[in-house]
């Protein structure tokens, strides 16, 4: 009991300072979950969420479980989230520290996306790779040159990385 | 006993009275000026449950015209004699105009009036010159700001709701966002004696001259108008309303006291969540891009100071103003009336109008002292091709004295003490007059005690040591984080490029470096 009453003044404590958008995007991905997507704030700091995308059918990284970790900087939404894959993935758009080069995370930003739909970008990304803008540049050679064994490859590392669990 | 406690629970009661009835019994007086045609103007004090009918026949005697030979225009409108005053929106000091009307034409009036004897006898009474209508902050409703998007007829409920607010900035007293006033008069002869012959139904009815005609009451108003048309024979013979906008907030200091309408921000009649904090707000800020994107004030201001923060406001290459952009990123949405960015906070707008100056000299090709705490604009004059071919070792071109600021004298190119020669590891020479006198003073100088006071050694070293120059303007970057690539900030540059190899950003660079 004890424990419980501290655990509900610590939540009403770490939501005391957050926006109401933040609160509120945060109870729709709890009540509506995306398909294929889980975003779970982390207990000790609502602004930053542990993610879970599963890779989309027919892609190389479909079966695949992928965690990302996204946070909500101090002036979000004026400002896009972090959002960085903790799974090793093969992906000619995600470099080996799991940085993701995606329009809408940087100079595409608008206050008008949320976390719904950045993640939602995100799993698109996954279905359709873009070796034209690369991040991991020896990944998008190789996607270009020899587009089965790249294809061959992320399935390996999905097998390998993303579904031992 | 009982006697104390009668008298302390008196006084209290009259606290009481004066705290909560204090307000209203000040405005139960109003004082406003009503002008004539006449050149006459009276000072009146009303009572605002008192209707127009009660002001003609207190300013009719003083006039010593007859109450029914008199109009009153107040704000575009005649006002119907049963309109009471408290709903003219009508502040302390404003002003009524008083017309007396023509014999002739208000004989005229009767005869319609018996004509309509019926209907009238239904409406109001048998008083002659019923003429007049409601004022126009009870009939105007709330501004598109296209023409297109025009209100259909609306039933009265809905026009109660969707009646007209405006937003001003007032300069002076206030100095701050308010509720505003729309007042009407005469584009011609400038006098406030018209009747406007429609509403305004959307902004650039109100923001555009010519779209709107009245009637003018001034009798100079018509001798001015011909004298105007004989000199150019363009001017056309109908007077046109010129609107604008007072403060609601402090007591009207006179014909010439306006404020600038913040016609993006509007009551939120069709309760639009806000594009950000998704609330629905009462007061929002609607952008002027195709889709109407909404934000409340809160979020806007964010919005603002996000953008002023990175130094990411643009200049809007139509107009040249220093402005946002909505915030979903639509094209041709720039607010093109910087007055709105006065919902900033005083020290905020400061920081806007001069990061705005800044970039504007900077586009405009000139530079800013680099003196610390002078900054000042300098747009140095452009040389002739003479001038250029005279001086090939360019020591002079690049030589700039902040004139009107500080005076410091510095190099163009590398923003340091002016010097002869190149750039890189150059002492300043002995420009300022302080090195001279030391020199003729002859006390012995500890050169290196001497270079370690200097006051602005210590943030030139770590400006060197923390920044890298863009490679296409020169302008120290620093650096906090992020990626290796690099966009210039600097207005009119832009300029992409790498950090580690200090060259323009290209596809390698994204490859093999881009996270260093």
């Amino acid at each position: 009991m004890c424990w419980d009453a501290l655990d509900l003044w610590r939540q009403g404590l770490i939501m005391a300072d957050l926006p109401r958008r933040i609160i509120k995007e945060t109870q729709r991905l709890m009540q509506e979950p995306v398909p294929g997507i889980s975003a779970v704030p982390d207990d000790a700091n609502a602004r930053y969420f542990h993610v879970i995308v599963t890779g989309p059918e027919d892609s190389p990284f479909e079966g695949g479980l992928f965690k990302l970790e996204l946070f909500l900087p101090e002036d979000y939404p004026m400002s896009a989230p972090k959002v960085r894959f903790i799974t090793k993935i093969y992906h000619p758009n995600i470099d080996r520290l799991g940085r993701i080069c995606l329009d809408i995370l940087k100079d595409k930003w608008s206050p008008a996306l949320q976390i719904r739909t950045v993640l939602l970008s995100i799993q698109a990304l996954l279905s359709a790779p873009n070796p034209d803008d690369p991040l991991a540049n020896d990944v998008a050679e190789l996607w270009k040159i020899n587009e089965g064994e790249a294809i061959r490859n992320a399935k390996e590392w999905t097998r390998r990385y993303a579904m031992d669990n | 006993m009982s006697f104390l406690f009668n008298l302390l629970k008196g006084a209290f009661l009259r606290m009481l009275q004066l705290i909560w009835f204090g307000k209203r019994k000040i405005s139960n007086s109003l004082s406003i000026y009503v002008k004539t045609n006449t050149g006459n103007t009276l000072s009146i004090d009303l009572d605002p449950k008192w209707d127009i009918r009660n002001l003609k026949e207190i300013v009719g005697p003083q006039l010593g015209i007859s109450p029914e030979d008199i109009k009153i225009i107040f704000a575009g409108k005649e006002l119907h004699n049963s309109t009471i005053i408290e709903e003219c929106d009508l502040g302390q000091q404003s002003i009524l105009h008083a017309i007396k009307l023509p014999p002739g034409k208000n004989r005229l009036n009767r005869k319609k009036d018996t004509k309509n004897l019926i209907e009238e006898s239904i409406d109001e009474g048998s008083e002659a010159n019923e003429s007049g209508s409601k004022p126009l902050n009870e009939t105007l409703i709330d501004l598109p700001l296209e023409d297109s998007d025009r209100h259909e007829n609306h039933s009265e409920q809905e026009q109660q709701q969707a009646r007209a607010h405006f937003y001003v900035y007032c300069s002076l007293p206030c100095k701050s966002v308010e509720a505003g006033k729309l007042r009407v008069r005469c584009a011609t002869c400038g006098s406030g004696a018209v009747t406007v012959d429609r509403d305004p139904q959307c902004w650039p009815d109100v923001q555009q001259p010519r779209r709107i005609t009245v009637h003018c009451e001034n009798h100079d108003c018509q001798t001015l108008l011909s004298s105007l048309a004989q000199k150019d024979e363009g001017t056309p013979q109908v007077r046109y309303a010129q609107f604008y906008f007072k403060c609601a907030n402090h007591v009207s200091l006179g014909e010439k006291d306006e404020a600038v309408p913040l016609y993006l921000i509007k009551p939120n009649l069709r309760n639009v969540p806000c594009l950000a904090c998704t609330d629905t707000r009462d007061t929002v800020l609607v952008f002027p891009c195709e889709a109407g994107h909404v934000t409340c004030l809160d979020c806007f201001r964010d919005y603002c100071v996000a953008r002023l923060r990175d130094r990411q406001f643009e200049f809007d290459d139509n107009h040249g103003y220093y402005t946002l952009p909505c915030p979903a990123g639509c094209q041709n949405s720039h607010i093109s009336e910087v007055h709105h960015f006065r919902l900033l906070s005083p020290e905020q707008y400061e920081q806007y109008q001069r990061f705005g100056t800044e970039e504007y000299v900077l586009r405009a090709g000139g530079l800013l002292c680099p003196r610390p705490d002078c900054g000042m604009g300098i747009i140095p004059p452009d040389q002739t091709d003479e001038e250029r071919s005279r001086s090939p070792d360019e020591d002079d071109c690049r030589r700039i004295q902040c004139i009107g600021g500080c005076g410091y004298v510095f190099c163009r190119r590398c923003l340091q003490g002016f010097h002869v020669g190149e750039c890189d590891s150059q002492q300043p020479t002995t420009y300022s007059s302080t090195s001279a006198v030391s020199c003729l003073s002859g006390y012995a100088i500890d050169p290196l005690r001497a270079s370690e006071a200097k006051w602005d050694e210590a943030s030139k070293k770590t400006i060197q040591i923390s920044t890298k120059p863009c490679p296409k303007c020169r302008t120290p970057t620093e650096r906090d984080g992020g990626c290796m690539h690099m966009v210039c900030t600097r207005a009119g540059c832009s300029f992409q490029w790498c950090w580690v190899c200090q060259t323009e950003w290209t596809r390698d660079c994204m490859g093999s470096h881009w996270f260093g």
